[in-house]
């Protein structure tokens, strides 16, 4: 089963997802795969990346590392296909594709990416994808901003479509869509 | 009528058009810049949309806009009006930003206290919370 959960940051959103995932592989008796979308580029994120292994320590995650090109986890040959993902998150994803170190922006990425969350969902049937509600702001941002959020929530609304559940986190409750 | 509200880029309008006979529908964001003033609403369309655009312009022209929904209350008693929630982001620098997401929220209110149909859309899913 595919699940598409989403919400405000610092809700519980992770740990939800982390739980589903692992009741998931659990019942099925299949490998469970934790997909790392950061990329670090300072010394905060190697700390955010450090306090997530931690919390992840334990709970039987193999972690793949794929910050960028998502679909070449389905040619990966040492990969159970068959497997249950965490994918965490489609805004990191994003964020990667569309912006590099240098600042170039890849105005096709949010395109790309929606066409590769929706392969990768298809592809494993088994993928519990985890995302960021930034869709609630009064202030103006600039064009860029605006378009990496109109990106991120089409390929929201487009996971929303296919998964079989849709879950809203706040403040470590569930409210279901779907 | 029915209150349609979400977060940016939710699929609100889609889903609108989606669920309810709607012919026609006024944008109060349409032809303008994202950070201008939108227009103020046409009662003649069966929907409109982008509210907050036109609540922008109220906080700039120093109105209430809840007052303009109260004095026009029969122009649209069956009309589809939907408008962008914008009270859970970050609280704006600016000053009339700020007034704009408060009085976006009292509009809000105003509205969802005299919906008969209070629908909340997400990833372009609907549910109906009064």
């Amino acid at each position: 089963m595919n699940i598409f959960i989403s919400g405000g940051c610092k809700n519980g959103k992770s740990y939800y997802a982390q739980r589903r995932a692992k009741e998931m592989a659990g019942s099925l008796g299949v490998p469970l795969y934790y997909i790392a979308t950061m990329i670090p580029h300072d010394d905060e994120d190697r700390s955010r990346i450090k306090r997530h292994l931690s919390e992840r320590d334990g709970w039987g995650f193999e972690t793949i590392e794929q910050g960028l090109a998502l679909t070449e986890i389905l040619h990966n040959e040492d990969i159970d296909k068959n497997g249950v993902f965490l994918m965490d998150s489609v805004t990191a994803l994003l964020d990667n594709e569309m912006f590099d170190d240098k600042g170039n922006i890849d105005e096709a990425a949010p395109e790309r990416v929606k066409a590769d969350v929706l392969e990768f969902a298809a592809a494993t049937g088994n993928t519990v994808f985890v995302s960021d509600y930034i869709y609630g702001d009064a202030d103006f941002y600039s064009e860029t901003v605006e378009s990496y959020r109109r990106g991120l929530a089409a390929a929201d609304r487009a996971l929303a479509e296919v998964c079989e559940e849709v879950i809203e986190i706040a403040y470590g409750t569930e409210e279901r869509w779907k | 009528m029915k209150l349609i509200f979400g977060g940016a880029f939710q699929g609100k309008l889609e889903y609108a058009k989606k669920n309810f006979d709607i012919k026609s529908v006024h944008d109060c964001g349409a032809g303008v810049s994202s950070e201008a003033s939108g227009t103020e609403p046409d009662f003649s369309k069966d929907a409109v949309c982008a509210l907050e655009k036109f609540v922008l312009r109220c906080v700039r022209d120093g109105k209430e806009a809840a007052d303009f929904f109260r004095e026009n209350k029969e122009k649209w008693q069956d009309k589809v009006l939907i408008m962008t929630d914008v009270s859970q982001g970050i609280v704006p620098m600016d000053a009339d930003l700020r007034a704009f997401r408060e009085m976006n929220g009292r509009l809000m209110l105003y509205l969802a206290s005299e919906a008969e149909e209070v629908i909340r859309v997400f990833c372009g899913i609907g549910k109906k919370v009064k």
